[in-house]
């Protein structure tokens, strides 16, 4: 549900908007996923193969269930994330992979007779009578498979190429793209910062606090100010090549309903980089337990943002699983919007004190040494099976039912090390946060310290946040350096007070 | 991949066509027919460095020799094919700014 205050929404301005066939209102600033689950929306899709129901589990590009088709008749677009889909006027989209409809899905069957549908069984299951019988089967096959139908008709829109050089190219505006792009600006580097979300900020856009708000739009503003930076939104640095090339691709009338006479609906970018800075942020990795695609299971930093980036609560009687600290912020902040958080199920023993205080002022049970065994529910989540976990962490009986409609659950950060790993350099598993980080560059090009993991976002100690920046340039070879310094502030829950974090040090 | 040009400069390798090895080495005339069949037919492959030709055709239509490592495709000289031929008398050498 939607609410009442908050967000960064524009709610005077109203939007209109069809979801298999049905009208729903959303506002301007929401994405189709946000709009969806505003309106209640529970189920996004199917699976490919059991078509077991799904839902939203993830606010990002990250989100591997909602994939819907957007658009009828030549621009007809299938497998379009739900959540990277921007809303407009008069959208309409359709869910996908489900006949006569999503909440009865006749292929649901599959997922009775899962024990004897291997992968490929269909290879050595539809034999005969003939060799000439699989062509047969085969057609048939097909048409269960796949998701989503590809448009029939051309396709009227134009598609623009073009190329870009400079100095450094930052990749993601988070806290450390835009500092490392400020830094560099200021040193007088000709800057590209590229972001691929229509706002600028990355994680901080899920966060409620005043003094993040302003350091990020003061940056910006600056940044928007350089006659030295270009600015792109709205654009996915997709592919690293030899000596700094990156391609980018801007959808550049992707979220309106068609392009403008003059425009393209997307552009290519070749970018020719001397330097190249990779601040892509982390995706957050879920939780193993027994049926954890049950719609109602989300990803608790998702949540979070859903609540303070689009003002809308998944649900009421939240329960949060996490074994790290950060997602005992969305618990907070959902006992703030108004939720009943049943309870915060952690596998670790401890946690950072000030969080389990604020937890226990708002009422929240806190579970530390347990763990969510198994999520209960038909077509979406209605009750968790919690248990504590012995000294060898094994799951112990008796087994505790607790009722809940949404069960926010992490399993701490993965860095991006996609662009990274595609420029040569070679990802290294790091133990203690359990992900790999960046390895050796293998060419011009580095990477934020968050991606290396370093600002802690899966931290025992404390929860971090990046907050101001410094920096200094010092130049060699002809080329400027530039090694921007983003001081990290120890987060400390204040209560219903608000979170207060210290001003940046400029 | 950027590639060096002696006369023009660093340039993207879309403005270049491949012209093969560089440092074949053509026999005489009178040379035993083994040695032919060897440098029309035969060829290395080797990992790592290596010299090859390479045509700016849309810029100056020189030819130039790249040095290129196979592997890393990180450039590491560039002559004027002549200049290579003379067995690099007076060569140029363009300094590679794009590999750190």
């Amino acid at each position: 549900m939607r609410l009442a205050s908050g967000g960064r929404i524009d709610r005077t301005q109203p939007l209109s908007f069809r979801f298999d066939g049905k009208v729903y209102q959303g506002v301007a600033g929401d994405s189709l996923a946000s709009a969806l689950l505003a309106n209640g929306v529970k189920l996004f899709g199917r699976s490919f193969k059991y078509h077991r129901p799904r839902g939203l589990l993830a606010a990002g590009v990250e989100e591997p269930n909602a994939l819907v088709e957007l658009r009828s008749g030549p621009r007809h677009e299938p497998n379009v994330r739900a959540t990277v889909a921007e809303l407009y006027d008069g959208l309409e989209a359709n869910s996908q992979n489900r006949w006569p409809s999503l909440a009865f899905d006749v292929s649901g069957i599959n997922d009775v007779f899962s024990p004897f549908l291997g992968a490929g069984f269909y290879y050595k299951t539809f034999m005969g009578p003939t060799r000439g019988s699989w062509h047969f089967y085969e057609r048939i096959i097909r048409k269960a498979a796949g998701l989503g139908t590809a448009p029939a008709l051309p396709d009227p829109d134009r598609y623009e190429k073009t190329n870009a050089h400079c100095d450094l190219l930052v990749v993601g505006a988070g806290a450390a793209g835009l500092a490392a792009a400020l830094v560099a600006a200021r040193a007088g580097v000709k800057v590209m910062l590229v972001e691929q979300d229509k706002d600028l900020g990355g994680a901080l856009l899920g966060e409620k606090s005043e003094q993040l708000d302003e350091w990020v739009a003061a940056t910006v503003g600056e940044l928007a100010n350089s006659p030295n930076v270009r600015l792109l939104t709205r654009a996915t640095a997709f592919g690293y090549y030899d000596h700094n090339v990156v391609g980018l691709v801007e959808r550049v009338a992707d979220h309106l309903p068609q392009p403008a006479t003059h425009q393209p609906r997307q552009r290519l970018w070749t970018v020719r980089a001397k330097q190249v800075v990779l601040t892509t942020g982390a995706h957050e990795r879920p939780l193993l337990f027994g049926n954890n695609d049950l719609p109602g299971v989300m990803l608790a930093g998702a949540v979070r943002t859903y609540l303070n980036r689009w003002a809308v609560l998944p649900g009421r009687q939240p329960v949060v699983f996490a074994n790290h600290d950060e997602a005992y912020l969305t618990a907070i902040d959902l006992a703030d919007a108004g939720a009943t958080v049943a309870a915060v199920v952690d596998p670790r023993p401890i946690a950072n004190p000030d969080l389990v205080t604020a937890l226990a002022q708002r009422g929240i049970e806190h579970l530390p040494g347990h763990v969510v065994v198994k999520a209960r529910g038909g077509r979406f989540i209605n009750a968790a099976e919690v248990a504590a976990l012995d000294a060898n962490g094994e799951a112990t009986e008796p087994r505790r039912v607790i009722i809940c409609d949404l069960l926010a659950m992490s399993g701490g950060w993965n860095p991006a090390v996609q662009l990274h790993a595609q420029s040569g350099g070679k990802p290294r598993w790091d133990q203690r946060l359990s992900t790999f980080v960046p390895g050796e560059s293998k060419q011009a090009e580095r990477s934020a310290e968050a991606l290396k993991g370093r600002a802690d976002r899966s931290s025992h100690g404390g929860v971090r946040r990046s907050v101001g920046c410094g920096g200094e340039d010092r130049r060699g070879d002809g080329r400027v350096f530039v090694k921007p310094e983003v001081s990290v502030v120890d987060f400390q829950a204040q209560g219903s007070e608000g979170r207060g974090v210290d001003p940046p040090p400029f | 991949m950027r590639l060096p040009c002696p006369w023009c400069g660093e340039r993207d390798h879309s403005e270049f066509n491949y012209g093969g090895d560089a440092t074949r080495r053509r026999p005489a005339d009178d040379a035993p027919m083994e040695e032919w069949i060897d440098y029309v037919y035969f060829r290395d492959n080797p990992r790592g460095r290596h010299h090859e030709h390479w045509q700016h055709i849309q810029g100056c239509r020189a030819w130039i020799v790249i040095e290129r490592d196979t592997l890393t495709h990180e450039v590491s000289g560039c002559w004027t094919a002549e200049d290579y031929a003379r067995g690099f008398a007076e060569a140029t050498d363009v300094q590679k700014g794009a590999q750190s």
